[in-house]
């Protein structure tokens, strides 16, 4: 019986080892050919489900057809977004097919997460930033306070707190920004997500939030949140009457542009031919009538920066947030 | 009338019956094999929805959560390897059951009071939703903290046999949850530098780890198990056992309409806290994690209660209490939709053809549920020599499908490693997981009351829920006391009179 067990046990596991190498040849020769013939890998650094997981498989559905190639999404979540560009900074031999899906994790996790072994500026060329998701400042409706003016003045007399989805998110951030720029007595109250974040904020638990547009958009044309002003340069215009920070001005508010940036990257060593297939083709799809609706839904606005420009203000930003965390205290 | 018939117009399309009993099926077998989730299948599904109308791509993705829900159990009943992280609890009886030959019955007792569970949370959406939203809105962090208090007091009734063992299980599991990125500061906790460790022990690779890999190296090392009995064609659950575990498995749903109410808590912790509390109250107490089908039912009812009550908050106040229902949020603004307040003012018809959809794919999971243990419960008839392979492959698969990362698959086996010498010291591995889950939740929401109550302890005892679950923590604890005190008067006394000549 054990003898029939053993040799039962090595097919098995040879028939199991055939299939793995099967799979492995199958795998090399998809990536055999030579830009941009062959399929396109595009890194979602998140688990599926999220902002930038939706919108990377709105985005490579669209990019096939501009492409004529296969694009296929990979989640490859873990610590911010760190892994995965970590991955993508380390190269091999993919990285000549490989795109990134990046958002403020990729400039904010360089403030936050120590030892990177990665320069998030250097080591990556910068194809086009897609989208732009504004933040807004929302009280509960029950807030005493109407304007940034009042709730500035009453932050600096007494003990207020913010909420957010989590540390290292821009909501986080951004409300550490604030409470920098206009040096008020706010204290952050972290949460699992926006979902867990938002009946905190709903319910008066905590004062303040910067959260997402698309999080609180509903809430606030319900009634049941006050937005005071928007992190935007511009006014949004799914919230026409609504205030940037910018234009409040005082309380050195003038510097508060800050928004939820969506964009593709790529490993340093992308080819220069690539570079300018990826961007023609990346064009074509922001023009797109499904990509500009769905942009709508979001509450985003369309990204403004490619290439050497996109790269400067990720160096600006990541300049930014490690500013920031340090003045916060978050851990580096 | 006029309503009405607009209702049956949105909702009687072949289109929407097709979507429902195709997410069904797809979460069935999605969430039975370990490592891919209803989560992932609902990410995936999201794009091929947005040119589907509304109600059937909504209709698709409620279907696959419904599905993806049960379909966890079958294998964590069947091969010790939870589907999903919210079956942990189903395998601590389903598991027994299956190995003394009644696979096909705690299969069923799984299907019937998921099922149960499931409508019971669909006729809370349709009528309570604006009730219990008010409650979710109210539930704050010291609420949450209380909560979880009442919930560590689980422990007390789980640690089976030795005190200590128990407690040491569950400060270890405690401990491993501490891993990772601080919530406040940022800072990183027993990370020991590892990128891989920074967003904590991921869970799944810990499930599989824990419970399947210990029965491999227990065969391979006997050569044999001891209870080989395990046979497909087995009966199914009599009426009478339903009958028993009824109050259980309405108990347990209405906790899952709870907790599912309520953003950001989930399915595992509903799960747990059903099984306690029908543990606490069965009077076949001791026979639990044994192979009770009582267990199996508390536990099933507890994580299917959860999936119609998490529409709850996303409906009625446009908020995610999850990512599965962060995906389905997504869904709805794909189609132009925002669930909250003013939805139910402009899209009335659309909410009630989703509810008559919601109800109807109860109906359709009893349907799928009982073709699926048609065929599923026939690999409790495979011989093991056999199986046991293929269960280590899928194993390893899972964990690695988890994050796409070989890292996990080390952990699982790692944690293979450390259930196998729970087993041997007969430890118990139920407050090792529920130390796991509820440790982070208590740490959390202790944390952000003090922050949110400026250090103020008042925030604690600020209104009637927070007195609610400190009483039931306290009663909970005193029980258990006064349980304690009985059982140890009762041996003495019984070794007395054998003393007595």
């Amino acid at each position: 019986m054990a003898g029939v067990q053993k040799s039962l046990l090595k097919k098995v596991c040879l028939a199991a080892c055939g299939g793995g190498l099967a799979v492995a040849m199958s795998v090399s020769t998809a990536h055999a050919n030579e830009w941009p013939t062959g399929d396109v890998r595009l890194v979602v650094p998140y688990a599926p489900g999220g902002t930038t997981d939706v919108l990377s498989r709105r985005v490579a559905d669209l990019l096939q057809d501009e492409l004529d190639a296969n694009v296929v999404v990979e989640n490859r979540p873990g610590a911010g977004s760190t892994v995965a560009t970590g991955r993508l900074a380390r190269g091999g031999r993919d990285a000549a097919h490989t795109i990134l899906m990046a958002s403020p994790g990729h400039t904010i996790g360089a403030a936050i997460y120590p030892d990177l072994d990665y320069d998030p500026v250097e080591d990556f060329v910068f194809l086009q930033n897609l989208i732009d998701i504004p933040n807004v400042m929302v009280v509960p409706a029950s807030s005493p306070y109407d304007s940034v003016e009042e709730f500035v003045e009453a932050a600096r007399e007494q003990n207020m707190t913010f909420s957010h989805s989590g540390v290292g998110s821009s909501i986080h951030m951004s409300g550490e920004l604030f409470k920098t720029l206009t040096e008020t007595n706010l204290t952050a109250v972290p949460f699992a997500g926006s979902g867990a974040a938002l009946p905190a904020l709903l319910g008066g638990d905590v004062d303040v939030s910067f959260e997402n547009m698309p999080t609180v958009l509903s809430h606030i044309r319900s009634g049941d949140l006050k937005a005071l002003a928007v992190t935007s340069a511009e006014r949004s215009e799914h919230l026409p009457d609504v205030p940037t920070l910018v234009e409040v001005g005082d309380y050195n508010l003038d510097q508060f542009v800050t928004t939820a940036w969506f964009g593709l990257i790529a490993h340093e060593s992308f080819s220069e031919e690539a570079q300018e297939a990826m961007r023609t083709a990346l064009d074509a799809v922001m023009q797109r009538e499904e990509f500009v609706s769905f942009a709508d839904q979001l509450g985003a606005e369309p990204g403004q920066v490619a290439g050497e420009e996109f790269k400067q203000f990720i160096a600006q930003e990541v300049e930014r947030w490690q500013e920031v965390a340090e003045q916060a205290g978050i851990s580096q | 009338m006029d309503m009405f018939s607009e209702v049956l117009h949105l909702f009687l399309s072949l289109d929407n019956f097709l979507a429902i009993a195709l997410g069904v099926v797809i979460g069935v077998v999605v969430g039975s094999i370990p490592g891919l989730t209803a989560t992932m299948a609902v990410a995936l599904a999201l794009p091929f929805t947005f040119t589907m109308e509304p109600v059937a791509a909504i209709l698709l993705l409620v279907g696959i959560y419904k599905g993806g829900m049960y379909g966890g159990s079958i294998t964590a009943i069947l091969i010790r390897t939870p589907g999903s992280p919210a079956s942990a609890c189903t395998l601590l009886d389903g598991y027994p059951m299956a190995q003394q030959g009644h696979a096909k019955k705690a299969l069923k007792t799984a299907l019937y009071s998921s099922v149960i569970a499931d409508f019971i949370s669909n006729i809370a959406l349709i009528f309570f939703a604006a009730y219990l939203a008010k409650i979710a809105l109210n539930f704050g962090a010291p609420e949450f903290f209380w909560l979880i208090c009442f919930s560590l007091t689980i422990i007390i009734s789980l640690a089976s046999g030795s005190m200590i063992k128990g407690l040491l299980a569950a400060l270890m599991g405690i401990l491993l949850s501490l891993v990772g990125l601080d919530e406040v500061y940022g800072s990183q906790r027993l990370t020991f530098g590892n990128y891989n460790l920074m967003d904590s022990i991921s869970f799944i690779p810990l499930l599989i780890g824990l419970f399947a890999i210990p029965e491999i190296i227990e065969f391979y090392r006997k050569k044999a198990l001891p209870h080989l009995k395990a046979k497909a064609s087995g009966v199914g659950m009599t009426l009478a056992e339903l009958k028993r575990c009824l109050k259980s498995i309405i108990r347990g749903s209405l906790i899952g309409v709870i907790i599912g109410a309520i953003p950001g808590t989930g399915a595992t912790a509903a799960a747990f806290i059903s099984y306690s509390d029908a543990r606490r109250r069965s009077p076949n107490r001791d026979n639990f994690g044994k192979g009770e089908v009582e267990g199996v039912a508390a536990a099933e009812a507890g994580n299917n209660g959860v999936a119609g009550a998490t529409m709850i908050p996303l409906l009625s106040l446009g908020i995610p209490g999850d990512v599965i229902t962060a995906i389905i949020l997504g869904a709805f603004m794909v189609h132009g939709l925002t669930p909250g307040p003013i939805m139910f003012q402009e899209n009335l018809t659309l909410i009630y053809a989703l509810f008559v959809g919601i109800m109807f794919s109860s109906l359709v999971l009893l349907v799928v549920g009982n073709g699926a243990i048609k065929y599923f419960s026939l690999i409790a008839d495979i011989p093991k020599s056999i199986l046991f392979p293929i269960v280590l492959m899928f194993c390893v698969y899972g964990a690695y499908a988890v994050n796409n990362d070989t890292f996990d698959v080390w952990l699982m086996l790692g944690f293979g490693v450390l259930g196998y010498i729970f087993n041997r010291a007969a430890i118990p591995a139920a407050p090792f997981l529920i130390g796991f889950i509820l440790g982070p939740m208590f740490e959390d929401n202790l944390r952000r009351s003090l922050l949110i109550g400026h250090n103020d302890l008042a925030i604690f005892v600020r209104g009637p829920i927070t007195w609610f679950f400190i009483a039931l923590t306290l009663g909970s604890i005193l029980l258990a006391i006064y349980r304690y005190v009985a059982a140890r008067r009762q041996s003495v006394s019984a070794s007395a009179t054998q003393e007595s000549p």
